[in-house]
């Protein structure tokens, strides 16, 4: 298959991304939306490795799995602290810092 | 392939973050294993001295005297950016400890210091990568750890709101950055920064995809050094954040994004220099001008830093817009400067958050009477952030203004001074709340020995940088050489 | 783009519509062709056997969330000892040395937390 679907659908899956954490309210969501931006640029390296025959791209893309989980457990366990004060996790109700 | 038998040079690469993992591992077997008084009492002097050791040692041992090399795989490069940049984060981390200790709800926490030096490690990395999958991964390293500490106060709203905005902006800064990579991957072939500029020529990438990517990759690099459009963190984090993390996220964090967007534009996006000087350029200009402009209306003196501080951002960007060896050279003598002059700030800041128990400008109101000394060193510091001689901030802005000019951007340089006026107005106000005589206020009994001693070191340093140039100017001068051999 | 290629995404094409064409007939015909007699006992909701109790979103205690999370770093690591798994017939000793290594930091994390009293339930 040419290499041009694979950046297609990853562009693709970029802007998705992208429109998810502009436009989403829950954090959750927008985290959702994060792994997808992530996995647009794994997909784009996996592709980019397979078209020039080095591994480097596949290897890359093991290192970014393993730091996006890193990245989305600590949003994950801020939100549980913010859900136990607040009882809310609603983006735009996060206003105490303002000014 | 790594070699199986490791020659000396190796080593020698590492040993700044051999001496950091160590470190950090001995303060989390304290953090286990001691009593709690103890550790109030001697963490952060253990990470003190821990990292002065390491810069003592990384001086002995480490420093780059042959030719820039790629070690570890092409992995790292042992370079003069690296050192000074190494010895930048050490001196930030090892104040930041100091200011920390003291603060009641930091001092015993192993995991508080921990963090910190995991994040200098991640700086160090950033700093001498020379691999994109190091790259990401130094940059990873850097960034969790401040995420957590940016929300430590985890019963303190503000603070994990601090904290979630910074993930939340974080991660789609680095998810950008990470994309920007993998077409530059794509284009190039090849991981190695230094293999790319050719294998991009070589390959006759098409130009519009090239400028795609390093927008991308500018949005990731944008994001760390708080340049304006991509600021929009900066505030919040900087407000919500335990103040000590504040001066270690605006200074140390701050430099290593310069580092790797100094090594980065240089090194790989070589053939496209008028384009991204001009980027850069509009990126200062927009940094400066909304800087100062919020700067001017704030009522929170942490806010009204981090306003300040997407200003500085602004002016190190003109030197790095200069496209040149004196601009690189401006700007990391302007990130030595900002280390020592952003942290005195951010150290006083503490201090009277300590005692008062607010952030404030109307905490800062008579802080003379409350403690002269106090009060000295804030007018060290923001003059040296206005830019005022013999201050450190004075010849960082020279340095950096001059570049401009020498690259025949006279634009830049007219907007540059034309800040620092308006910028100057505001750290005059806060000046003035410190010094106007106050009725009423109370002198502050004891500033803690841990304080003094980092205080007065920031202040030395302020002083110093600004007055005995030689030393730190052929430091810059070093790092920008290097910069261009590839 | 080549005939068979052309030919072989014909065939997906055609086997996507049958897939989803299968389960919608069924669906239809068994709402044409069932008798509809409903009562509250029918229309309850089915969890085993037993009557519900309560509602369906109730909040979890947030012990889960914090094992979730110290299982999802765990698990999510091991993803880089998978290429090392499949090629380690032919790895030199440093690579094993090198797992061992990266074994250690993660028993180190676990320790910490356990030490720490993460891993209470309480």
């Amino acid at each position: 298959m040419p290499l041009m679907y694979y950046l297609g659908l990853s562009a693709f899956m970029f802007t998705i991304g992208i429109l998810g954490v502009l436009l989403r309210r829950n954090p959750l969501v927008v985290f959702m939306a994060l792994e997808l931006m992530f996995n647009a640029a794994n997909l784009a390296f996996v592709a980019f490795a397979a078209f020039h025959k080095v591994l480097d791209g596949e290897i890359f893309v093991f290192f970014v799995i393993t730091t996006a989980a890193a990245e989305v457990a600590i949003g994950l366990a801020l939100i549980i602290a913010i859900f136990r004060t607040k009882h809310s996790v609603d983006i735009d109700q996060m206003s105490e810092l303002k000014g | 392939m790594v070699a199986s038998t490791l020659p000396v040079e190796y080593i020698r690469a590492l040993l700044p973050e051999i001496g950091l993992l160590v470190l950090a591992g001995l303060v989390l077997g304290l953090d286990l294993f001691s009593s709690e008084v103890s550790r109030q009492r001697w963490l952060g002097w253990v990470v003190a001295a821990g990292s002065l050791g390491i810069a003592g040692l990384s001086l002995a041992f480490a420093y780059p005297v042959a030719s820039p090399r790629l070690l570890w795989g092409g992995a790292l490069r042992l370079d003069e950016v690296g050192f000074v940049f190494r010895m930048l984060f050490l001196a930030g981390v090892g104040l930041t400890a100091l200011f920390a200790m003291q603060v009641k709800d930091l001092a015993g926490k192993g995991e508080f210091f921990a963090l910190l030096l995991f994040s200098a490690l991640g700086f160090s990395l950033m700093a001498s990568a020379a691999d994109m999958v190091m790259l990401f991964l130094a940059i990873e390293t850097a960034s969790i750890p401040l995420y957590v500490l940016a929300g430590f106060y985890l019963r303190d709203i503000r603070s994990a709101e601090a904290g979630l905005k910074y993930v939340l902006f974080g991660a789609v800064a680095s998810a950008t950055l990470l994309y920007g990579l993998s077409l530059l991957y794509g284009m190039g072939g090849t991981t190695r920064l230094y293999d790319l500029e050719a294998a991009l020529r070589q390959a006759q990438a098409p130009l519009e995809m090239v400028a795609v990517a390093l927008f991308l990759v500018l949005v990731g690099f944008g994001f760390k050094v708080a340049a304006v459009p991509f600021h929009f963190w900066a505030p919040d984090v900087y407000e919500g954040a335990p103040t000590p993390v504040t001066g270690y996220l605006s200074t140390a964090s701050k430099a290593a994004g310069f580092a790797v967007l100094l090594r980065f534009l240089i090194g790989v996006f070589a053939e496209q220099t008028a384009f991204w000087t001009l980027l850069i350029g509009i990126l200062a200009t927009a940094s400066m001008l909304v800087g100062n402009y919020l700067a001017l209306v704030q009522s929170n003196a942490k806010r009204l830093l981090a306003y300040s501080s997407i200003a500085q951002a602004g002016y190190i960007l003109i030197g790095v817009a200069a496209g040149t060896p004196l601009g690189a050279t401006g700007a990391v003598y302007y990130l030595i400067a900002y280390l020592v002059t952003n942290l005195a700030a951010f150290g006083i800041l503490t201090v009277v958050e300590q005692v008062l128990g607010s952030s404030d400008l109307k905490a800062l109101e008579g802080l003379q009477q409350r403690s002269a000394p106090l009060a000295l060193a804030m007018l060290a510091a923001l003059l040296s952030l206005g830019g005022i001689p013999p201050f450190a901030g004075f010849i960082a802005k020279l340095l950096v203004f001059g570049s401009a000019v020498e690259a025949g951007q006279i634009w830049l340089a007219f907007v540059g001074v034309f800040n620092s006026i308006i910028a100057l107005y505001y750290y005059l106000v806060v000046l003035r709340t410190i010094y106007r005589f106050t009725p009423g206020v109370e002198p502050i009994s004891e500033i803690k020995p841990a304080w003094r001693l980092a205080l007065g070191i920031c202040v030395v340093g302020i002083v110093l940088i600004g007055v005995w140039i030689a030393p730190w100017y052929s430091w810059a001068g070093s790092v920008a050489r290097v910069l261009w051999v590839y | 783009m080549g005939h068979e290629m052309l030919n072989a995404w014909l065939y997906i094409g055609l086997f996507t519509l049958v897939a989803a064409a299968l389960p919608a007939i069924a669906i239809f015909l068994a709402g044409l062709l069932s008798p509809r007699k409903p009562n509250p006992i029918k229309d309850a909701t089915y969890e085993c056997g037993v009557e519900t109790v309560g509602p369906a979103w109730t909040q979890l205690r947030v012990q889960y969330y914090l094992f979730a999370l110290a299982f999802l770093i765990f698990d999510v690591e091991s993803v880089l000892l998978f290429p090392w798994a499949v090629a380690y017939q032919q790895l030199p000793l440093f690579a094993i040395v090198e797992a061992i290594i990266f074994l250690a930091i993660l028993v180190g994390g676990l320790f910490y937390a356990w030490r720490k009293g993460a891993l209470n339930w309480q």
